[in-house]
């Protein structure tokens, strides 16, 4: 039964098909019987998923899988689950592991062969970094479900998202070439029905340099503020806009950005995957540098760059309340505080950055986020997090 | 393993895996470059510009980085020293500068590698080693060429080509002259260059960082110098790791102050900003660079150079004319229609950058000139 307000019926088996829609354009090449199977349950409205067809188990010992779905698992995706007999799963996730290295490999060797072609280089790294984030879910997924046990706790979590979140927090920021090093970061995200719309700001301690941000979203598929669905499938057409000033330095930053944003709820392929999900981004952006030296009329830079970002995440379960997530990702913007990963060898530059974040729900409404990134700086920090509406968690009558 | 000492175990090997200074250790390297000790004499480059090859009783090799240094000896008994310069430029004449004497050379006439026998009491010893007129502010012309890396087997007609050239007086480097920095590999380069008949003044590549610490320190000397000739300012800075160290910060704030009232060219392999963007084939901070570019053009720097990738582009980066040359023949940029190729640059140290022209290796024509 939805909650009083909340909307159901023609709006659920939308959003069903929403989460059909995200499934085929994260993974095209897939057609697994598990996908099928759970893409039946959820398009029926049901509040259980049909569990992915079983074999004979070679182990029932979780830890015996979980040791699998590392050896031989880290070149066989999905061998934890074919060691518990969830061999559907298993080949939803190998077949993931394959999507991704052959996008992985045809995003190389379009760089290799092509010299790095200014043509081509942008969508053959866009290939690469989903390849291998796909290479990296796929694995993690494998060893997420394989030893997770309580997957029914995950059926609780709400999906659709608050229609009012605010964060109030604090990053320190390690960059050896800027004086900055504090902080204070406050946004704010207003939705409703598709829309979402998210100004946030940086303010650096000293004063030195500030970062405004708006972001304004329009939810193309996926659960909507209100919504009742059981996962959290969505693809988000994203426009930015963002100004940096650093005044130490004589510059200022500003421009815009187009993004697609989609998670994937990897409970597509089988129950045991409940609660794990993959992040996927891609985008571009241009922004003008202008600078801003006494005395002189020196011309703006013109400055693009690949936005494509990828992670993978659980939902929290036990003593975090519901929208609790964890999540590992990896980062290709080169803009922001973290910017790209350094490393002593002979490629930088071309990497984006590496982070991972918490956010952990005291109660339904309070919460806070933990973030750290790792780039050419390093990134950390604590957030408050307060959100609002829609936050009855689901599968419990009202 | 307990949930707290997990997360923590974590959170280090998080840390553990990114570097905000991946340029540090070789940056404290380059303050070696040109000094050594030995039992008989102590040797100093001034600024370190040259590369100590060889040092001992009898013998003192250097490989020059720039086309002027001074050396300075602290010698400790009476010594016959066979003094043995490579990388010179074809005039470099080694003067006395306690006597103000032009000491005769023992070999090496004309060529880029030279030797002189000096005959040294104890006490110190200051020697200048320039071509006559370079301190002179005038007009000259000087070469680019990056990005050789495994094609060293066919830089010979590179090399032809640019001897070719009229009055060239250096080749400038930005990077990129072996595949991976080993020793060989820096012997090779060090081999092929024999037939070039200028001097290859140079910085590292990031494809000389496969080694750590880089050999290429010993070889070819620091990876962050200065040097000025006939008055112009040439900055060749480290940024092979895809940014520049802060230590190399300081030392470039005095830099530009150098170069300030003169013509200044600035040298990099990575370049702060790629023309297109979406590669990055840049700094991994584009705050970073524009920071740097900030300072570039505060400090009216009047070119800037660089290679990392393999074709030729020709923009503005905060209003400085700027060139990604890497046209040494390692794997090129698909459909550019540019190939091996390499640039010439007539500079003069009052007038600024007269012209620059791009001469194509394997097609034998010019793409781009500019008065």
């Amino acid at each position: 039964m939805p909650a009083p307000g909340e909307k159901r019926g023609a709006r659920v088996s939308l959003g069903r098909v929403r989460g059909v829609a995200g499934l085929i354009l994260l993974c095209v090449t897939i057609q697994s019987a598990s996908a099928h199977a759970a893409d039946a349950a959820t398009s029926a409205g049901v509040a259980t998923t049909i569990p992915a067809a079983r074999g004979e188990p070679l182990t029932r010992d979780r830890s015996v899988a979980a040791a699998v779905a590392i050896v031989p698992g880290v070149a066989l995706h999905g061998s934890g689950h074919y060691a518990l007999g969830h061999k559907q799963t298993a080949t939803a996730l190998l077949v993931t592991e394959g999507v991704g290295l052959t996008l992985t490999l045809a995003g190389l060797g379009t760089l290799l062969a092509s010299g790095n072609s200014r043509h081509l280089a942008g969508p053959a790294l866009a290939a690469t970094v989903f390849g291998a984030g796909l290479i990296f879910a796929s694995f993690g997924a494998d060893l997420y479900g394989t030893l997770a046990t309580d997957g029914g706790a995950v059926d609780l979590s709400p999906r659709a998202p608050a229609s009012f979140e605010s964060e109030f927090g604090y990053r320190y920021v390690a960059d050896p070439h800027f004086s900055y090093d504090g902080f204070v970061v406050e946004s704010i995200t207003l939705r409703r029905a598709g829309f979402r719309l998210t100004p946030s700001a940086w303010f650096a301690n000293n004063a030195s340099n500030v970062r405004y941000r708006v972001e304004g979203a329009y939810r193309v598929l996926g659960l909507q503020p209100g919504e009742l669905g059981k996962r959290d499938d969505h693809i988000d057409l994203v426009l930015a806009g963002l100004h940096q000033r650093y005044l130490p330095e004589h510059f200022q930053r500003s421009g815009v950005e187009l993004m697609l944003d989609t998670r994937f709820d990897f409970s597509h392929f089988g129950d045991t995957l409940r609660g794990a999900f993959v992040d996927m981004g891609v985008g571009y952006a241009v922004a003008k540098v202008a600078y801003d030296i006494a005395g002189q009329r020196v011309p703006a830079d013109t400055d693009d760059l690949l936005l494509a970002r990828v992670g993978l995440g659980v939902m929290l379960r036990g003593r975090a309340a519901p929208g609790s997530e964890a999540r590992v990702y990896y980062d290709h913007r080169h803009d922001d505080y973290a910017a790209g990963f350094l490393t002593p060898g002979r490629i930088s530059g071309v990497f984006g950055k590496f982070g991972a974040d918490l956010r952990w729900f005291f109660t339904p409404r309070l919460g806070v986020l933990v973030d750290a990134q790792v780039g050419s700086a390093f990134v950390g920090g604590l957030s408050l997090l307060m959100r609002e509406g829609s936050l009855r968690p689901q599968g419990v009558p009202p | 393993m307990s949930r707290r000492s997990n997360g923590f175990a974590w959170l280090s090997l998080f840390v553990a895996l990114g570097c905000t200074r991946p340029a540090e250790e070789r940056t404290r390297r380059d303050l070696e470059v040109g000094h050594q000790q030995s039992s008989a004499l102590d040797v100093d480059v001034g600024s370190g510009l040259a590369a100590l090859r060889a040092l001992s009783r009898d013998e003192l090799a250097l490989w020059l980085s720039a086309p002027s240094a001074d050396v300075s000896l602290v010698v400790r008994e009476t010594l016959s020293l066979d003094l043995r310069v490579e990388n010179a430029m074809a005039a470099l004449e080694l003067v006395d500068l306690d006597s103000g004497r032009v000491l005769p050379l023992a070999s090496g006439a004309g060529a880029t590698k030279k030797a002189w026998r000096l005959a040294l009491t104890p006490g110190y010893w200051h020697f200048r080693l320039a071509a006559p007129g370079v301190a002179e502010k005038g007009r000259f012309r000087f070469a680019l060429m990056s990005d050789v890396q495994e094609a060293i087997d066919r830089i010979q007609d590179v090399y032809q080509m640019i001897d070719a050239q009229p009055d060239l007086d250096f080749l400038l480097g930005a990077g990129d002259l072996t595949e991976e920095g080993e020793v060989d590999e820096l012997e090779r380069f060090q081999h092929e260059l024999a037939t070039l008949d200028v001097p290859y003044y140079t910085t590292l590549g990031n494809h000389e960082l496969a080694e750590r610490p880089p050999a290429y320190q010993d070889w070819f000397g620091r990876a962050n110098f200065q040097f000025v000739h006939r008055g112009v300012y040439f900055t060749l800075l480290d940024s092979a790791s895809a940014t520049i160290d802060p230590l190399v910060g300081d030392w470039l704030d005095d830099w530009l102050a150098n170069g300030k009232k003169s013509v200044h060219v600035v040298a990099m392999h990575i370049p702060p900003l790629d023309p297109v963007g979406t590669r990055n084939a840049a700094f991994a901070s584009r705050a970073e660079a524009a920071t740097l570019l900030a300072k570039l053009a505060e400090a009216g720097v009047d070119l800037t150079l660089y290679g990392h990738i393999h074709s030729y582009y020709s923009f503005q980066n905060a209003g400085i004319p700027a060139f990604i040359s890497g046209g040494g023949g390692a794997n090129p940029e698909r459909a550019d229609d540019i190939g091996r190729h390499f640039m010439v640059f007539d500079v003069d140290a009052t007038r600024g950058v007269l012209s620059h022209e791009v001469v194509r290796v394997d097609h034998g024509d010019e793409i781009d000139e500019d008065e």
